[in-house]
């Protein structure tokens, strides 16, 4: 008869039991230690992207700041070395330019954006990759594109510049929309065919509703993008002194106002230049934020 | 009898003779508007076709000529923007309804606009020549161009530690923007400034990326002042060596010039004394150095009394007193305007522009020169010749 | 929650007059708003090319690759501004790429639920400072500081290698490239982070689960599975950097010669055609269009690229990845 004896530092399955609890405590602290330093990494590229944002922020902020009064507001721009200048025709053209775009390309991005979302086949899956395409091409080429089609036909006019922001929009406003609407769950467009629904009808009462947080984020972002742009606006509008309210005559805007007066040796004109671009820059920054907190709110209420 | 309608031919003495009443009253109104609006002062007559007063004599109000309420749009040259923008301000502000847009892109992008019929005049500094007339649809008829004002390009400059100014001349200014001579303290440099102490950087050289009518007026100096030298043409485009840092527009350079240590530059005068530069004493070609300022852009301008868009070079003129980089700039339209409020509206515009006690009266103010008279003679004898659609000359009072 | 009452009946629609189409009516409709914003692409691409054709007929392709650019010659090689243009979005991107991400990470994963909002509406704002701002505040802030101090210290650095040689100017293709990688940051951050945000909280909680520290739930089962919309953000963030026009032209010293070294200046497609359209015409202008061709071409290369890598993985978060931010 055998004894057995048990020896806890020789046993051979404590031995191993001791081993692979040595290997993972090991590998706990290595990959800890990879963990943290990983981290620390990202904590690190976090900060180092904060500070061009607060040096930019904070400089067009106190460049832009000291121009902000009531002239700047009322006072249309003037030439340079003549003082009493202001933004007033530049903000009239920027909003009335925006309008007129946003008034064409939310519609039709809209039902571009129901028909993607709505169709999966090779011709849809073209008129994507078009969509797709078209948003990333520079800005620059569709302001020579509204040049050759329309100045040249028509002359300088808000309206060109209109269409080309118009086409730089389009593309965003339609994918924006598609990705909203396929993101509404299938089970309610499923419930009103059920009920024996047209399809206009699902689509005018659930679908849009439901998707109607993303289309104003894509929307609004749209919108945000097309105002800001400088490079369509170089060869379409032309630039005026004069407060504009018909867009089929040459206008002013804001980037054009920045872009022209970026250089300026008059001190008058530079400060004017760095107002147009914190206005600007503060437009630009209400819709984007105001289009955050509006889905965010219409999804609160839908739920 | 009484009954019948009254026929047709009675009425007619009675709407004729009150539109005969309103017609007399309206001829009088325009004759007194006319005539109280004209200068009060000894010379009665401000009717185009008559000699310009000299400088300091009546002085030509925008609203002695009645231009019609429009817009135009002109774009070109930046050399002479500060002046155009001023002085259609100053017009429009003594016209309403008259709106006159300029778009300062440089000199090339100007002819270019005109000769795609998108502007209705265009300004450069170089007239255009037969190769861009050639551009212009025959169907649009012969081009006038008329010259607007007179200033200076300088030799702008930004050299921390030297605070006397320096002293250039053609070949070495050739040298520095053909890139051949590439620091401050280069021999041919300091051979021209003895006793200033040259620091050792490489020099920047800041010049146009556009195309520009102030480089051809620049290269055009160049040409004439060291043919052996400058190699690169003349041009409102060249070529320039891969050191230089280019950028549109003068007020671009200028700006570039400004936040550039150890940059040298062309610009017009008017930037350079806005922008606080210093600028360069350049040889002329009597051999003295001379400061660029509006007096000694005059005496330049001076050594040639009669300007065409043919023989319009003022480059490198004779005489101790010139500054030896000068021009002209030219407004050019067509000479069939299509529409006769338009033309109209353009060429009493320009013809105030061009004239002394009109615009011509804001030069000295923006360190521009204003035209000498007989160059605002040859002006008006070519806006003269401006006709609308059925043939009618429009510099009409 | 939508109760019966909010969906008419086809009678009751038809009875209150209130407007409805036809299913057939209903799918016409959205076929032709389709089919206009089609007109539009190739009517877009028509003029482009047709502009552009003239110098294609005159030159052949080689011209696209010449090395020179002089249009008072009829010498219309491309080649410095392809170089350009391609050398500026890549050093924008060697640096957007981690900084971005890691950003991106951190805010989706580290940050406090608090700040989060906060931090995310700072990124945000970013993205809505206009591109002329940037290139007024490249040249005036940041110029200087390059001219005095960061070209000089790379110098001395990477000096051995010829990519820094040349006098240090302050612009040139190092302050454009740096300050594109400020203007796509946000575009890299905000994208990445919403894709990362929605990653499968199941598949997070799981590995934490089986004992996986965070860097490894991140690296093994985040970014894998954010893969595709990853991919998709940087290939937007390449296209807003290949089409930048305005800082750039601003900050590049637009120079026609192929530059040497990373401090040169330089110049890219858009700086060259904004800075010539004016005043282009005939061969030049057809060649300039040719040039915006050739930008077209390069971007739709890189989508192309970016569509093979992630072949067969669309989801959600690529879906959601591809709303260009402003």
């Amino acid at each position: 008869m055998t004894t057995l004896t048990f020896d806890a530092s020789t046993d051979p399955i404590l031995e191993r039991r001791r081993q692979i609890q040595g290997i993972a405590r090991a590998s706990v602290s290595r990959r800890k230690t990879y963990s943290k330093i990983a981290l620390g990494i990202c904590w690190a590229t976090l900060v180092i992207a904060l500070i061009p944002l607060v040096a930019i922020i904070v400089y067009t902020v106190v460049k832009g700041i000291a121009a902000w009064n009531w002239t700047f507001f009322s006072q249309p721009t003037k030439p340079e070395g003549i003082p009493g200048g202001g933004i007033w025709n530049a903000l009239v053209g920027t909003v009335i330019i925006g309008a007129v775009a946003t008034i064409v390309t939310i519609p039709l991005g809209l039902l571009g954006g129901l028909y993607l979302a709505e169709s999966d086949g090779r011709i849809a899956a073209a008129v994507r990759f078009t969509a797709d395409l078209m948003t990333g091409v520079p800005s620059i080429l569709m302001g020579i594109f509204g040049y050759i089609a329309l100045v040249k036909v028509f002359g300088y006019s808000g309206l060109v510049g209109a269409f080309a922001i118009g086409m730089i929009m389009l593309p965003i406003i339609m994918r924006a929309c598609e990705t909203a609407i396929r993101g509404v769950p299938g089970h309610l467009n499923e419930a009103g065919l059920a009920l024996g629904a047209r399809r206009f009808t699902i689509a005018r009462r659930v679908i849009v509703p439901a998707a109607l947080p993303g289309i104003l984020t894509g929307g609004l972002l749209a919108i945000a993008r097309g105002v800001g742009e400088t490079a369509p606006l170089l060869f379409t509008i032309f630039g005026t002194l004069y407060t504009q309210w018909n867009p089929t005559k040459v206008m002013n805007a804001l980037p054009l106002v920045i872009f022209n007066d970026s250089s300026s040796p008059y001190p008058d004109q530079l400060q004017i230049a760095w107002g147009a671009a914190l206005l600007l820059m503060v437009m630009v920054l209400v819709l984007s934020i105001g289009s955050r907190l509006l889905a965010a709110h219409l999804q609160k209420e839908r739920r | 009898m009484h009954d019948s309608p009254t026929p047709p031919t009675s009425r007619r003495p009675r709407r004729t003779g009150r539109t005969l009443i309103i017609g007399v009253l309206a001829a009088g109104t325009l004759l007194a508007a006319c005539s109280s609006s004209s200068s009060s002062s000894t010379t009665t007559s401000t009717a185009p076709g008559s000699a310009t007063t000299a400088a300091g004599g009546s002085s030509y109000l925008a609203s002695d000529l009645k231009a019609p309420a429009g817009t135009i749009n002109g774009s070109g040259s930046t050399f002479v923007q500060p002046f155009f923008t001023k002085a259609f301000y100053t017009y429009s502000s003594k016209n309403q309804g008259v709106q006159i847009n300029y778009q300062g892109v440089g000199s090339g992008a100007g002819v270019s606009a005109f000769e795609a019929g998108t502007v209705n005049f265009a300004a450069s500094d170089v007239p255009m020549q037969a190769a861009d007339l050639a551009k212009v649809p025959a169907s649009s008829g012969p081009v006038v161009q008329v010259p607007d004002i007179l200033g200076g390009v300088t030799l702008s400059y930004d050299l921390p530690g030297v605070t006397k100014r320096l002293k250039l001349d053609g070949p070495t200014i050739a040298g520095i923007f053909s890139g051949t001579i590439k620091d401050w303290n280069a021999s041919q440099i300091a051979a021209l400034n003895p006793g200033v102490t040259l620091p050792s950087n490489a020099i920047v050289p800041e010049v146009r990326a556009d195309s520009s009518g102030t480089t051809y007026i620049f290269t055009n100096y160049l040409t004439s002042a060291a043919p052996a030298t400058w190699t690169l043409g003349v041009s409102k485009t060249i070529n320039w060596p891969a050191s230089a840092v280019a950028t549109p527009k003068n007020s671009g350079v200028a700006a570039s010039i400004k936040s550039t240590p150890y940059s040298i530059g062309y610009v017009e005068l008017n930037y350079a004394v806005e922008n606080g530069f210093t600028y360069a004493a350049v040889k002329n070609a009597a051999g003295v150095f001379v400061v660029p300022t509006p007096a000694s852009v005059a005496a330049d301008a001076a050594q040639k009394a009669v300007v065409t868009p043919t023989s319009f070079s003022i480059v490198n003129g004779p005489g101790v007193l010139s500054y030896p980089i000068a021009g002209y700039s030219w407004a050019i339209l067509l000479q069939k305007q299509t529409s006769s409020t338009t033309g109209s509206t353009l060429v009493k515009v320009l013809d105030w522009t061009t004239q002394t006690g009109g615009g011509q009266s804001l030069a000295t103010s923006l360190h521009y020169v204003p035209l000498p008279p007989a160059v605002q003679t040859y002006a008006r004898t070519q806006l003269l010749t401006v006709t609308g659609p059925s043939g009618q000359v429009l510099l009409t009072k | 929650m939508a109760t019966t009452a909010s969906m008419p009946t086809e009678r009751e629609s038809r009875q209150h007059g209130r407007f409805s189409l036809s299913n057939g009516a209903y799918r016409v409709i959205l076929t032709v708003g389709a089919a206009i914003f089609v007109a539009l692409a190739l009517w877009f691409l028509y003029a482009i090319v047709s502009q552009a054709r003239p110098i294609f007929d005159q030159l052949g392709v080689g011209w696209v690759f010449g090395k020179v650019w002089n249009p008072n010659h009829n010498q219309f090689g491309l080649l410095p501004f392809i170089l350009g243009t391609i050398e500026t979005t890549a050093i924008a991107l060697v640096l957007a790429v981690p900084i971005g991400l890691g950003t991106a990470l951190a805010l989706a994963y580290l940050v406090p639920p608090r700040v989060k909002a906060t931090l995310g509406g700072a990124v945000e704002l970013l993205a809505a400072v206009p591109s002329v701002v940037y290139g007024l505040f490249g040249l005036v802030a940041l110029a200087p500081i390059w001219r005095a101090h960061v070209e000089p210290f790379l110098t001395s650095v990477f000096g051995w290698t010829h990519l820094f040689s040349g006098p240090n100017d302050g612009v040139g293709l190092l302050l454009a490239g740096t300050v594109l990688f400020i203007m796509i940051l946000p575009t890299v951050v905000a994208i990445s982070r919403d894709v990362l945000a929605v990653v499968p909280r199941e598949q997070v909680e799981g590995a934490m689960a089986l004992g996986a520290t965070r860097w490894q739930v991140l690296r093994k089962v985040v970014l894998p599975d954010a893969r595709t919309g990853l991919l998709g953000a940087f290939t937007l963030a390449t296209g807003r950097a290949l089409g930048e026009t305005v800082a750039v032209a601003l900050l590049i010293g637009n120079s026609d010669y192929i530059a040497h070294s990373l401090k040169s200046p330089a110049a890219t497609i858009p700086s060259l055609i904004v800075n010539n359209f004016g005043e282009a015409s005939g061969t030049e202008l057809a060649a300039l269009f040719g040039a915006g061709l050739v930008l077209l071409v390069i971007g739709v290369g890189v989508n192309a690229i970016a569509r093979v890598l992630v072949r067969g993985k669309t989801g959600a978060a690529g879906g959601a990845a591809s709303v260009a931010v402003a």
